[in-house]
């Protein structure tokens, strides 16, 4: 494993359906080590961009290389150092606990089979039960134990919490938590909640209509972003790339800015912006590109 | 990979086997009482029938006793497609429909040869099902192919190498379709709607026209009755056309046949005379019967060009990763 490199690198990826483009010139550098959120809206390309990084799909334009290897000649060397849940943690219905981790063995080049099973043990699920028979949650640990189980290097989760109840997704978070601390392995999961992800993550990718919005390691986004609350300001008004955002309320206009923390201007105050915040404000944007600054606010 | 693919489909093999089983033992089990009606083996009472006592004895017992079974077999069109869509619409809808495809194809094993793998076991599976069962099959039909030939629809179909063809083909299109339609119902459905329109269209339009037919052409005998009327091409023989011609050799049409039987009528004589001394001629065009196995592996590679062009679509469709 390499704490150092990339786990991710795309150049130009764009891809196509029938129905139009899910996903344009997106282009990322992530580096290996710690937990990368992606987050977005419904609809985004969240789950476009995971399937294009495990290899499920081929992009229309631009290259994925995964962990140092271009995905498009996967071999059975490069697909094992790559786990994937994909969205509601299919599994055979039909198979026994059991079977499903027979399934992983008899597929995997290796296979933690003792590491799987302990991890099934802990949480009570039998090896005898059918997976079709399981709980949400259940089903949603016996995949993430068929994927742990490879000792991936990377580790790829689409959603895996979105269709669980409160106490499963404090469970599922806690085991996948554990396994980074253990094996150091390198997370990649999309999400379209923002609560809670400062807890959690290292790296944040923010897509939005099928492009990248925001990029980059949170502490430094959060070190770079601040909040600015000042008199309200309607008029003489200037456009500047270090605006995010601007709330106009009746008597304050608040400024979300990317200065990398310069004087505010008298009369402005400054203060740090919480992640979520962030996060909305760059989804907000996106969606009506126009902010409109004051002079002399923002640098 | 093997205990994976068995684990996904031994229902269906198990269900299948279990029905080819069943039928294969009732058939063995008839066919033995039928074949002992033939002491000498039905091969050697072939186009005997009018000719030795012994023979045409054994027949009309065959055909009082086992006639029924004969008519039955015409529901065994359907085994090929039956097998092979079984085996063919799951193999990727159920991947598809279930989710699971994304598991399936992110584990150690590349999709080209994780589909290699379930391709050439499912179809392996498809091939000594309908195989066996043909076999038997073939073998039951020897006393009344002995009796008819096996150039006619319902022994043609059934026997030789074409059924294992139509069951790839059937496999081939289930497979696609559940790749496209990613249901496995619907793939099934579409494989047996497009089994029934391409077998009846290449049987009916397609095979009589595989080679050139013969024709024959005798005059109209003098004696005998009209209906009676004796074999041009043997009995083995698959007669596409039967029909009446002038002294000439011109194919007389319907109601120019109907005016001579209507003129003979007035003229108050034998049909047959009454055409005889006009010189009528009977015809037939057939496909002699030694020609039943370069049909059967016409047709044979018909259906198989098909299945490997269906089953081209489905790897091409997994390897181009757009699923």
């Amino acid at each position: 494993m390499t704490a150092t490199g990339f786990a991710l690198r795309t150049d130009g990826v764009g891809k196509r359906y029938r129905k139009g483009w899910a996903l344009r010139d997106c282009t990322l550098d992530l580096p290996a080590g710690g937990v990368i959120a992606l987050v977005g809206p419904n609809g985004a390309g969240k789950t476009t961009l995971l399937r294009l990084v495990v290899g499920l799909l081929a992009p229309s334009t631009g290259t994925v290389e995964v962990l140092g290897h271009d995905v498009a000649d996967s071999t059975p060397q490069t697909l094992s150092r790559v786990g994937f849940l994909a969205q509601d943690h299919p599994l055979y219905r039909r198979f026994t606990v059991a079977e499903m981790l027979r399934f992983g063995r008899s597929c995997n080049l290796r296979f933690d089979q003792e590491l799987a099973e302990r991890r099934l043990a802990k949480r009570g699920i039998p090896l005898d039960r059918r997976a079709g028979t399981l709980s949400g949650g259940q089903q949603a640990q016996v995949a993430l134990a068929l994927a742990l189980a490879k000792r991936p290097d990377l580790l790829v989760l689409d959603e895996p919490v979105a269709s669980l109840d409160p106490l499963a997704r404090h469970e599922f978070m806690q085991v996948l938590m554990g396994a980074v601390a253990e094996d150091g392995v390198t997370v990649l999961f999309s999400s379209h909640v923002v609560h809670e992800l400062e807890r959690v993550c290292d790296h944040l990718v923010v897509l939005d209509q099928g492009r990248v919005t925001l990029t980059g390691d949170i502490d430094t986004l959060l070190a770079e972003h601040r909040l600015l609350v000042g008199p309200r300001t309607t008029h003489d008004l200037d456009r500047s790339a270090a605006v995010v955002e601007a709330v106009h309320s009746d008597r304050h206009t608040t400024l979300l800015v990317r200065d990398g923390g310069l004087p505010a201007a008298p009369g402005w105050q400054a203060r740090p912006v919480a992640l979520e915040d962030l996060v909305l404000a760059y989804l907000r944007r996106s969606s009506e590109p126009s902010a409109t600054v004051p002079s002399g606010v923002a640098a | 990979m093997t205990w994976l693919i068995w684990r996904q489909h031994r229902a269906e093999v198990c269900v299948l086997g279990l029905l080819v089983g069943l039928f294969g033992v009732v058939l063995v089990g008839l066919g033995t009482q039928a074949h002992d009606l033939f002491p000498g083996g039905p091969a050697r009472c072939a186009g005997e029938a009018g000719v030795n006592d012994a023979c045409a004895a054994s027949f009309r017992r065959l055909d009082e006793e086992y006639g029924y079974v004969e008519n039955l077999l015409a529901a065994f069109y359907l085994v090929p497609v039956v097998i092979g869509a079984f085996l063919g619409a799951p193999l990727l809808a159920r991947e598809l429909e279930d989710g699971t495809w994304q598991l399936a194809w992110t584990q150690a094993v590349p999709r080209t040869r994780w589909l290699a793998a379930k391709l050439a076991a499912l179809a392996g599976v498809t091939v000594a099902l309908t195989g066996t069962f043909t076999a038997v099959l073939t073998w039951f039909r020897q006393p009344f192919d002995a009796w008819e030939g096996r150039f006619q629809y319902d022994a043609f179909d059934l026997e030789g190498l074409v059924p294992v063809a139509y069951a790839l083909f059937a496999f081939g299109v289930a497979t696609a379709a559940g790749a496209i339609l990613r249901r496995s119902l619907p793939a099934f459905g579409v494989a047996f709607g497009a089994f029934l329109a391409a077998r009846m269209s290449v049987a009916l339009l397609a095979r009589p026209a595989y080679a050139r037919p013969l024709t024959a052409m005798e005059p109209v005998p003098a004696g005998g009755s009209a209906d009676r009327a004796g074999h041009l091409p043997s009995f083995a023989d698959w007669v596409i056309e039967r029909g009446y011609a002038d002294a000439t050799g011109r194919r007389l049409s319907g109601a120019e046949y109907d005016e001579l039987a209507a003129a003979a009528d007035r003229a108050g004589s034998n049909l047959n005379q009454f055409l005889h001394a006009r010189g009528v001629q009977r015809f037939g065009v057939y496909h002699p019967a030694d020609r039943f196995w370069t049909f059967q592996l016409i047709e044979t590679a018909l259906f198989l060009a098909v299945a490997a062009v269906l089953i081209g679509v489905v790897v091409w469709r997994v390897r181009r990763r757009t699923i």
